[in-house]
């Protein structure tokens, strides 16, 4: 092997160059230190309001004032949140001063979540359902009437049950005292993804002596967007609904019974999106509200786009030529804050309830909750008001009952011809 | 090559044994040896590890020793003696092969009881629970008050295992998606996870505490962290805890005190 031996005399004779080569290659490759986390800001909504770039400083200026870093984050005293277990939740992983681990939301929620909380983290894109964007502060699964916040214990549930059927795992073997940290990090990210939200949308209002910059004032930024958001979460504890008890001496067949009457009723209309056969096909086309909003931006930038390449150029004055460049370079960049911030938008379908997995918890308290305030951001809509209480428990003592109809009446094991089915 | 290179070579290569027996022995005083066993056929297993490890201890120490005498006695600088070349000895082969192949075909028949005990012999019961690795966690479905699985007053949990201690245990394993392994180092219980099929482990755990259930096949990007927790209690411990799951399970109303919303079980 005549390649051989030449390698190995070449480094007889010249050892000193071959070690020095290797040694220069081995610093090449440079020491780098990973760049601190930061909080992204919401694009999409930055775009959508057409805020200038020194408008997005701004919001992103104040911002850092009222809510610090991923690593240092600031807790503002009208936020109601307990700094201690902000400083726990936050900042890369590591033991403090007592041994305690810290940055735990990084290590078990960032790369779903996002660092900001926005659901776009670097798994997010491969996981269906999506994580949950906790900026707009909807969140699904709580025992609170629909537009209210969950409180602190649905979120601690959550974190305790995972989210069946979906990625989100159970963190019930995690110490409690870190369940709570990352339970209040998660309403520090959303109310610091509402503010800013709230700031966004607020350049609209500005009259012209305001020249396009939001009032840098405590009563404006705390008083009037802040404590707004804060106090809505605060008085979730008092809003949770109030559930009248299920009889103890239910008869449970004729509750079901009465539940499949109620099921395939005009009044609560369940088959409209469970389908006739409760397997979740009654319809396919809807959006849950943080993929609507993706959606309608994207009609609204192709209608824009197709209108704007139709309109001819000719014959306009300078102020409606800038205006229509203008146009089309909003058009352009809300294509691209798109392709880099938001993820492609999917339907949701109506939940399968054949299957027996329920994503808010499988108690027939939370199928309560979910019938009679239906889901906040989902299509399912509130029973409250068309379906009294009663009516509600039997319609829950129906679902319960829908994994295992088919066990006796038709058999598990004979498989039902589709005509025979409707 | 002068007769201290031939020293040092010769030493290094006795290291090599020294080192290796060494790390065995200090092994069990510095927590890296096996994990505490709390299982009924656990000493059998762990015997048998012991019965190889002894075994193969000895061939490696005469091995390695004699590697080193050879190195170390008839060194190039110690003399001038040349190399006498023969033309291989048959009785020297069949007896290296024979010996090897007499203790390996020992050793399989020395462990069939204990396999069969393991894996083959399964106690004529009712699975206890009935476990669905998933990624990346451990879901659990108990049979209920009825005692059969599929029925709808089963108990759904998520990686809290628990075990009646000093009675037989059922698993039905399943996987709702890829390859997993149950692997319970504590119980010396490994079992993979095959999606389609339906396999049943079994064990009787011999000591309460809490112990890990960890995946032992690599199933994604969790699989480090797809880890649950397998407490074995006494009878009247675990019958209490199935009441207090089923009550949670069942709740129609919200708790009076929310701080015992969820359990503490750390």
């Amino acid at each position: 092997m005549p390649h051989a031996s030449m390698m190995r005399s070449a480094m007889h004779r010249h050892p000193v160059t071959i070690i020095a080569i290797l040694g220069l290659c081995l610093l090449a490759t440079g020491c780098g230190q990973t760049p601190p986390a930061y909080f992204r800001p919401n694009m999409v909504e930055a775009t959508k309001q057409r805020l200038t770039p020194d408008q997005e400083k701004q919001v992103a200026t104040v911002l850092l004032a009222m809510f610090g870093t991923p690593d240092e984050p600031v807790c503002m005293p009208e936020t109601g949140l307990d700094e201690a277990k902000l400083r726990l939740a936050a900042g890369p992983v590591r033991s403090d001063i007592v041994g305690r681990k810290n940055g735990l939301y990084r290590e078990h929620c960032a790369h779903c979540h996002g660092v900001t909380g926005d659901a776009l983290g670097p798994t997010a894109a491969f996981l269906n359902p999506y994580p949950r964007d906790y900026r707009p502060g909807v969140f699904k699964f709580k025992s609170t009437e629909r537009a209210d916040k969950p409180t602190h214990t649905d979120l601690v549930r959550l974190l305790h049950n995972g989210v069946p059927g979906t990625s989100m795992p159970s963190f019930a073997l995690l110490p409690s005292a870190q369940v709570e940290a990352l339970a209040e990090y998660v309403k520090y990210l959303s109310i610091r993804g509402e503010t800013e939200l709230t700031l966004m949308r607020a350049f609209f209002e500005l009259d012209d002596e305001a020249q396009g910059k939001l009032p840098e004032t405590r009563e404006f930024l705390v008083d009037e967007t802040l404590t707004p958001i804060a106090e809505k979460w605060k008085a979730a504890a008092d809003a949770q609904i109030q559930v009248p008890p299920m009889p103890a001496d239910i008869d449970l067949v004729a509750s079901i019974a009465k539940g499949k009457e109620l099921f395939y009723g005009d009044k609560a209309n369940c088959v409209k999106c469970h389908g006739v056969t409760g397997l979740g096909d009654g319809q396919a086309n809807d959006y849950d509200d943080w993929n609507k909003a993706i959606v309608e931006i994207g009609k609204e930038i192709s209608s824009g786009s197709a209108k704007a390449r139709e309109t001819s150029t000719s014959g306009m004055s300078p102020d409606e030529l800038s205006e229509h460049r203008a146009q089309l370079a909003w058009i352009e960049k809300f294509g691209r804050v798109l392709d880099g911030d938001a993820l492609e938008p999917r339907t949701i379908p109506p939940r399968n309830l054949r299957h027996g997995i329920y994503r808010g918890g499988r108690r027939p308290l939370d199928l309560y909750y979910r019938i009679h305030a239906g889901i906040n951001g989902a299509p399912m809509p509130a029973a409250k008001g068309t379906v009294p209480p009663e009516e509600i428990w039997h319609i829950v003592n129906y679902i319960r009952s829908l994994p295992y109809e088919l066990d006796g009446e038709l058999g598990a094991d004979k498989p039902m011809l589709a005509k025979d089915r409707f | 090559m002068n007769r201290l290179s031939g020293i040092f070579w010769s030493l290094l290569f006795l290291a090599v044994p020294v080192l290796g027996v060494a790390t065995f022995a200090i092994a069990p005083a510095i927590d890296v040896w096996l994990p505490k066993d709390v299982s009924e056929h656990g000493p059998a297993i762990d015997g048998l590890f012991y019965f190889i490890l002894a075994l193969t201890g000895v061939v490696f120490i005469a091995t390695e020793v004699l590697l080193f005498w050879f190195l170390w006695k008839y060194d190039a600088a110690n003399g001038d003696r040349p190399a006498t070349y023969i033309h291989g000895s048959h009785t020297l082969e069949v007896v290296w092969t024979i010996i090897p192949a007499a203790t390996l075909l020992f050793l399989a028949i020395y462990q069939m009881n204990t396999w069969a005990d393991v894996k083959m012999r399964r106690p004529a019961m009712a699975p206890s629970v009935e476990v669905v690795a998933r990624q990346f966690e451990w879901r659990l479905r108990y049979p209920g008050r009825d005692g059969t699985l599929g029925t709808p007053d089963d108990l759904f949990l998520v990686n809290d295992l628990h075990v009646p201690v000093d009675e037989d245990f059922l698993v039905q394993l399943k996987s709702m998606d890829v390859l997993h392994s149950f692997f319970l180092p504590n119980l010396r219980i490994k079992q993979d996870a095959v999606p389609g099929m339906k396999i049943r482990v079994w064990f009787k755990a011999t000591e309460t505490g809490q112990f890990d259930i960890v995946c032992a096949e690599l199933c994604g990007w969790g699989h480090y962290k797809m880890k649950g927790r397998v407490t074995v209690e006494s009878r009247e411990d675990f019958d209490q805890w199935l009441e207090s799951q089923y009550a949670r399970q069942n709740a129609t109303q919200p708790e009076a005190d929310p701080s015992t919303a969820v359990a503490r079980t750390e």
